[in-house]
């Protein structure tokens, strides 16, 4: 990858004077920028950007000339770098005691689900678990990292991310597009900063007389489906922008002044101002037939040139957003969103971010945004450096009071999709039942972990569906299980196979007499697979 | 022992509940909650006659326009198209596409003088849900939910609150009164019919509270203790008698062709047979108000839908007499602006908080009053004001819940359920 950004950079050395228009604008953080000549060009001599490659160009020839790269060579941020931070500035505040480190049973059952988005299998278990390896827990989070689910497991989050509040018209979007784009992205370990760059830069045009349905506003090509996902409308890209990518609400400021933060509605029109086809207008707050122009501007005051085309206009604005190193938002908001997934909780609720004071361990969480630009925004660099922290590997604990944070990581309960996975590793390929997992567990990602709850709906829904349990009876564990003689073996077995750890001597006792009490053994293990699948432990990360 | 006793909150650990505590005050006899119990316990005939109080809440999801509904603006280029008719109410008018409601006008009240504060549909629907805003960490419940709460009997088989369409959650009331969510209305809930019966199943779950009861490590015990809580509402659901309110069954086409062939006549028919059955809270929904544009193009069917559903549920609790003790309010998010806008194809109105209206009525809810008076323009409020906060503390009075109350929240912070609202006396009696 760096060495076809070098290539380009010599090819494109020509576009470089023109974006300095551009570049200038956020030129009071470049002070540590390399430099470079300055030639006073027009800015309507941007490159034409026709093709989305021509953007990433664009955006890349950007990133260049910013500090991110070069700052890279002194610095180094490692897993254990932030645990003697973070500890540091735990201990300062709380007395809770932090929570011993997870034996690798808990430890291996864990890291699959939050890498893999599954379970681990039986075999896997037993590999890891009968290793001696001094390293084995950092070797496991590198092959998982490398493995396409990983890859697959965060582009459906951010599917869902992006799509759970859209009310796009479903003919206009392709939400599988969209993922399988954001998989090959993560599968490369692409930059954030890239991939943000092509959604929010990304200008769907609508092919001639076709329809939406038809591929008409090219949403097959994935990275248009965020502007799609947001109808198109400068409003709503605007707003999802500031908040999925900065961590900041800005949406209720379309109506009014943000009433307890600093952003004004001149602001979020200024904003939305950048992803307007034309002359944006910004509608009178109390009389909606008087209409003002509004120029694009930035959140930090960073104007483009007026005389950019919309899409040059899209680019300049991903620019300031992704690289602007006062921009600190941009890189603290992946980070927070990951860490709220891996520990439970995030340093601030992910999606709603108030003044920086409810930011808490703000140094800590600085300093990882900090290194993962400088680590190019690589997000591999960004889980290795928490999966392999002590803090990620601390046994579970609900923590109630704020400087108890990470003191513990937070159980929390799994994703529809996690859920369905699990089921499907069990039960093989079923679309409608998946889909029926998926829509009855189905929750807004960017609601904070410990929000998430149960529903009389989703227990009906394990208990009952006919698909789900016919096949539960008939399924190659079901089989394999019932060639078992041994009690105690057949108990073991189903609770590695479903719940992904070995039962305890009680649990062992339990069913072992179950088993011996009834009469239909068939029925008694069906019963067994019942009540594993249905227990909150299937359902719930440890 | 006093009634506070009796609505303890389910805290952060899950380890209190209202049932746990009654268990624990009834030495373990639950089935003895009756009304003689609850004397036992010194409990006032206030609360016992709050016994069978029950809400319907119609939301209007997309926010309808204020002058296409119940204050219209005739003769004012604001006004738009939109013709008017006399209501059952002395001088009081409705827009033309309320005709089945104006006969009943007499018969329950409208507040023309709504004063909003949000006016994003995400915002605005959590604050006429829940009478908070949402603003800061804490997640208010859904009135349903905190009638479920206050009202609601802990140990029905049958969910205290039942939403036909996805909504606002409990908040920080948990999944103990939580919406029940029914996808398509006049059908059993999904998944509702078990797999196994008898002993067969009564094995498996005995089986599967010990399994929870495993989840051991302290943190997740708050989800293996919710857990365990819905699986049992789940499994007392199952094997409800009353699971039959869902459906329509046993009704006559003619009920059936007065709530209307359509999903939301369906709804209000079952909301009816829910209430009846002694569900405290159901919320009903009709969505496609956010007519940005061609407003007069959509206008006539959303109404018309609305009209025949909700004056039939009216007339359908009437004369079942169940009125006295059913409040029924209709509301949307917001207003929309009484200019209308330059939108092609055509026109319609944008998003508006300054003013809205809307109908409520049944319960102590006085008939034939109408409350508040804006501008002939539409745009300003000329009389009697009344907030969000104003609506919620009538809404708590009328189920005869105190407004002023403090529920204490799981990490322990107290809060007022109306904190600056006054309700409108002039509509209760």
């Amino acid at each position: 990858m760096h060495e076809r950004f070098r290539r380009l950079r010599r090819r494109l050395i020509c576009y470089l004077a023109c974006l300095s228009g551009v570049l200038l604008l956020a030129s009071q953080c470049v002070e540590a920028a390399p430099p470079r000549k300055k030639k006073a060009n027009p800015a309507n001599r941007l490159p034409a950007l026709k093709e989305s490659e021509d953007k990433l160009k664009f955006l890349e020839q950007i990133r260049s000339s910013f500090p991110t790269v070069r700052s890279r060579r002194t610095s180094t941020y490692g897993s254990s770098d932030l645990d003697e931070q973070l500890e540091k500035y735990i201990s300062r505040e709380t007395r809770t005691p932090l929570a011993p480190i997870v034996d690798d049973a808990t430890f291996v059952r864990r890291v699959y689900l939050d890498v893999a988005g599954r379970f681990p299998t039986s075999d896997e278990i037993q590999q890891f678990v009968s290793s001696s390896a001094p390293d084995k827990r950092s070797v496991l989070i590198d092959e998982l990292l490398e493995t396409e689910e990983f890859a697959r497991k965060l582009a459906r989050y951010w599917r869902t991310v992006v799509f759970s509040e859209s009310n796009a018209n479903r003919n206009s979007v392709n939400p599988q597009a969209f993922e399988d784009w954001l998989f090959e992205e993560f599968d490369a370990d692409s930059g954030w900063d890239r991939m943000v760059g092509e959604m929010v830069s990304a200008t769907p045009q609508r092919k001639k007389d076709t329809k939406p349905q038809d591929n008409g506003w090219h949403q097959d090509h994935g990275p248009n489906n965020f502007v799609l996902a947001n109808e198109r409308k400068p409003e709503l890209i605007a707003s999802a922008t500031a908040r999925l990518f900065m961590g900041i609400s800005i949406g209720c400021a379309e109506c009014h002044d943000h009433p307890f933060d600093k952003w004004k509605r001149e602001q979020f029109h200024e904003m939305a101002a950048f992803f307007s086809p034309g002359r944006y207008y910004m509608t009178d707050q109390y009389d909606p037939t008087k209409k003002s122009v509004v120029e694009a501007k930035f959140l930090l005051g960073e104007k483009p040139p007026k005389v950019l085309k919309p899409d040059q206009r899209r680019v300049a604005g991903a620019a300031y957003l992704i690289y602007n190193p006062d921009n600190y938002w941009f890189a603290r908001a992946f980070v927070n969103r990951v860490w709220n997934e891996l520990l439970g909780d995030g340093f601030y609720s992910v999606d709603s971010l108030g003044p920086d004071k409810e930011v808490m361990h703000q140094l800590v969480v600085n300093r990882l945004a900090a290194s993962f630009r400088y680590e190019e925004f690589k997000p591999k660099w960004l889980y290795r450096t928490i999966l392999n922290s002590r803090a990620y590997q601390r046994e579970t604990r609900t923590v109630e009071r704020p400087e108890d944070l990470f003191t513990a990581v937070r159980p929390a309960r799994l994703r529809p999709y996690e859920i369905s996975d699990n089921v499907e590793q069990l039960v093989g390929e079923n679309k409608g039942l998946s889909n029926a997992i998926n829509r009855t567990f189905e929750q807004d990602p960017s609601i904070p972990q410990r929000d998430l709850e149960g529903s009389i709906q989703q227990a009906l829904l394990m208990m009952n569906n006919g698909t789900l349990n016919n096949k539960l009876i008939n399924s190659p564990l079901k089989k394999q299980l019932m060639k078992i003689q041994d009690s105690k073996a057949l108990v073991t077995e189903a609770f590695v196979s479903i719940l992904a750890r070995e039962p305890t001597d009680e649990e062992l006792s339990r069913y072992q007499e179950y088993l011996k009490a009834s009469n239909k053994r068939n029925e008694a293990v069906d019963d067994i697979l019942w009540v594993l699948v249905n227990s909150s432990e299937f359902i719930t990360k440890r | 022992m006093n009634n506070n006793l009796l609505h303890v909150n389910l805290n952060a650990g899950g380890d209190i509940t209202r049932r746990n505590l009654l268990r624990l005050a009834g030495g373990g006899f639950a089935s003895l909650a009756g009304a003689g119990f609850l004397k036992s316990l010194g409990v006032n005939a206030e609360e016992l006659k709050r016994q069978g109080r029950s809400c319907i809440m119609v939301f209007l999801n997309g926010a309808p326009s204020q002058m296409e509904t119940w204050d219209p603006k005739p003769g004012h280029e604001n006004g738009g198209p939109t013709k008017t008719i006399q209501t059952a109410q002395p001088g009081v008018e409705f827009a033309e596409y309320w005709p089945k409601l104006a006969k009943l006008a007499g018969e329950f009240s409208v507040i023309r003088s709504m004063k909003g504060k949000e006016a994003a549909h995400e915002r605005g629907r959590f604050h006429l849900r829940t009478g908070h805003r949402l603003l800061g960490p804490t997640r208010f419940p859904h009135f349903g939910s905190l009638v479920a709460h206050k009202l609601g009997d802990p140990e029905s088989d049958i969910p205290n609150f039942v939403s036909l369409g996805n909504t606002v959650s409990s908040g920080f009331l948990g999944v103990e009164v939580a919406p029940f969510i029914v996808d398509q209305a006049g059908q059993l809930p999904a998944n509702v019919k078990a797999m196994q019966t008898g002993p067969r199943q009564q094995r498996r779950m005995e089986l599967l509270s010990l399994q929870d009861q495993d989840l051991g490590t302290s943190g997740a015990k708050r989800i293996a203790h919710e857990h365990q809580e819905l699986y049992r509402k789940a499994s007392k659901l199952m094997t409800s008698s009353r699971l039959n309110a869902f459906t329509l069954a046993g009704e006559s086409d003619k009920t059936k062709q007065s709530y209307g062939n359509h999903a939301f006549g369906k709804s209000c028919l079952v909301a009816r047979r829910l209430v009846e059955s002694g569900v405290p809270f159901v919320e009903v929904q009709r969505g496609g108000w956010d007519m940005h544009q061609s407003l007069w193009q959509n206008i006539p069917k959303t109404a018309g839908e609305v009209d025949q559903g909700v004056s039939a549920l009216w007339e359908d609790l009437r004369d079942r007499g169940l009125l006295e003790k059913t409040l029924v309010v209709c509301l949307g998010e917001f207003g929309r602006t009484p200019k209308i806008n330059q939108k092609t194809p055509a026109v319609g109105r944008d998003h508006w908080a300054k003013n809205f209206n809307l109908l409520i009525g049944g319960s102590s809810i006085r008939g034939g009053v109408c409350v508040g008076q804006t501008s002939p323009d539409g745009l300003d409020i000329t009389d009697r004001p009344v907030s969000v906060e104003d609506l919620f503390a009538t809404l708590c009075t009328a189920m005869d819940m105190d407004p002023y109350e403090e529920l204490i929240t799981p990490e322990g912070r107290p809060l007022q359920i109306v904190s600056e609202g006054f309700e409108v006396s002039e509509i209760l009696s």
